[in-house]
């Protein structure tokens, strides 16, 4: 057996995974966006054209989930990028104890998010919760304010639950970049007078550019899809506040039954996502040239 | 004060408040899970009793035992394959110069950036297709095409690492492929599969979504079964508190002990939650 053919025999299994568990579903849940296809008329399929897309872009329902899902992206990204370059800034110093902040940043992540979602939940209860305690006894409320029950209040807590479980991650992404930055730079500009703020906008922002960007990249993909978060906290509640894209597919599927209209949201998802991947070319391209020539990353 | 004084007055400051804001919620989950009902009602912080009631209720009011004996089985299994396959199709990747390694890399890619509810109706048909519904097996090739996506990025760049020298030493002696993959890379490897597998390992556990649809009724991993414990109109915090203690330990555990390994495969590759 020559080595190519050893090759070739080592990739099969992953290549017929995906394209089995993969590929195919992609192409299936395209297809099905064309097709009335319910599950109380049993496998019966018919071909309808567009009418799924036209359903659902007269929808309030798919543009209420559609407009919450944008926004919380947008808020969730945005902090955490802001949130990460300052906790990165904070680890990358030499004093002891940033050995506590590096373990300390992996607890958020390594919980589930299910978890994480209990957790904010009770914290935020309108009787038990120890932050309307909190709030109370500084004197920012008067009364326990039942957050999750609010159009506003409950979306603000996912935003905040989803800050608390990945920023610590964006920070450490930014941290590797930070220590990717050559010391001599930064002294070198430091000799020639120029000042703190100065030093980070022009040097080190600049230069942790390509590590941003792939976070950011992952991070709205990632936020894009949020469903779990929502299961834990609100259930999409009240009413359909919180109802995110992923939730209102997911009861199309299988609380409804209803596979065509259900693949229409799954594809428009898709479509969105392929909107992100392409702003991000430059990062995707940069990857698979990695990949092929082995450069580091 | 010094500049230097400053810096370090300020990073102190910060660090606490860091450590505070991310570690509270967590010290609450624990600390609520010993506490007694009505000290959590009564929003009492350290109050004068703690018990075992709420962890002994974890396991009675709902089958906890095999919801985490489901889970360790799921995120073993699918992280070994997946640890398996993704070092063949990275090796194969990497270093035997097959064809098409641009194109497989894009669907890689992809696929790791493909949200799961794009995907979720199809293979819940051929999992059901496969008689593989409420089956750990069906939830194992489910995590395992999920974490599959990760290792081969991971390994990827690990096996272009390797010098060329050390195959071509090893052909020239006589040695096939198969002894230049199992006897030479393989070995020089093994850190990174292994920290790769620990990356794995915590997406299995932690995930949801397949989880719960793939499992209608039967095989219950623990982020489902948490979710069992709320009632319509009583929700138990001190049990769900001491459940979601159960579920945590064991990851938290792993963090502690190998926190070296999951940070620099965190921010070397691995680039997946």
């Amino acid at each position: 057996m020559t080595k190519r053919q050893f090759g070739y025999l080592l990739i099969s299994p992953t290549i017929i995974m995906f394209g089995l568990f993969a590929v195919y579903p992609v192409v299936r849940t395209l297809y099905l966006s064309f097709f009335e296809y319910r599950l109380q008329f049993g496998e019966t399929m018919t071909f309808v054209g567009l009418k799924h897309y036209v359903n659902m872009l007269t929808n309030e329902r798919f543009w209420n989930a559609f407009g919450f899902t944008m926004a919380f992206t947008a808020l969730t990204v945005g902090f955490e990028v802001l949130l990460g370059l300052a906790f990165a800034q904070a680890m990358n110093k030499d004093y002891p104890g940033r050995g506590l902040l590096r373990v300390v940043v992996l607890i958020p992540w390594a919980i589930p998010t299910i978890v994480s979602g209990f957790m904010w939940k009770f914290m935020v209860h309108d009787q038990y919760g120890v932050i309307n305690q909190m709030l109370r006894s500084v004197g920012l409320i008067r009364d326990y304010v039942p957050w999750l029950s609010r159009d506003i209040g409950a979306k603000a807590i996912l935003i905040l639950a989803d800050i608390w479980k990945t920023a610590p991650y964006v920070s450490l992404m930014v941290l590797a970049g930070l220590q990717g930055i050559p010391r001599s730079l930064l002294e070198a500009a430091d000799i020639d007078g120029a000042g703190p703020i100065v030093r980070y906008f022009r040097i080190t922002l600049p230069l942790l550019k390509p590590v941003l960007a792939t976070a950011v990249l992952f991070r709205l993909i990632q936020s894009f899809k949020v469903y779990t978060v929502i299961v834990a906290l609100t259930n999409g509640g009240p009413g359909n506040a919180t109802e995110s894209l992923t939730l209102y597919t997911l009861r199309t599927y299988f609380d409804a039954g209803n596979y065509g209209y259900g693949s229409a949201l799954a594809s428009f998802t898709m479509i969105v996502t392929c909107g992100i991947a392409v702003c991000f070319l430059d990062v995707i391209r940069d990857k698979v040239e990695a990949g092929r020539k082995g450069r580091a990353r | 004060m010094s500049r230097k004084t400053w810096d370090k007055a300020l990073f102190y400051a910060f660090a606490a408040f860091f450590v505070a804001t991310i570690g509270f919620p967590f010290f609450w989950q624990v600390l609520n899970s010993f506490k007694l009902e009505k000290d959590i009602f009564s929003l009492t912080w350290f109050p004068d009793a703690y018990t075992l009631a709420n962890y002994r209720k974890a396991f009675q009011s709902r089958p906890l035992m095999e919801y985490m004996g489901n889970s360790i089985a799921v995120s073993v299994f699918a992280t070994l394959a997946s640890m398996a396959l993704g070092s063949m199709a990275a090796y194969a990747l990497a270093r035997t110069r097959i064809r098409g390694t641009g194109l497989i890399l894009i669907v890689v890619l992809s696929v790791s950036l493909l949200p799961p509810v794009v995907i979720v109706n199809p293979i819940y048909a051929l999992i059901r297709g496969m008689g593989l519904l409420n089956t750990r097996t069906g939830l194992v090739i489910v995590n395992t095409l999920f974490t599959l996506t990760l290792t081969i990025w991971f390994l990827v760049p690990y096996m272009h690492s390797i010098p060329a020298e050390l195959e071509e030493a090893a052909e020239i002696d006589g040695a096939g492929p198969w002894i230049c993959y199992s006897r030479i890379i393989m070995p020089l490897v093994a850190p990174g599969v292994f920290t790769v597998g620990i990356l794995a390992f915590i997406q299995v556990w932690n995930e949801y979504l397949f989880a719960l649809v793939m499992n209608p009724v039967r095989v219950k991993l623990v982020t489902v079964g948490l979710k069992m414990y709320e009632s319509d109109n009583y929700i138990p915090w001190g049990t769900i508190m001491a459940a979601s203690t159960v579920i945590v330990v064991p990851l938290i555990a792993m963090v502690l002990a190998l926190q070296k390994r999951i940070i620099s495969g965190l921010t070397s590759g691995g680039l997946k939650e």
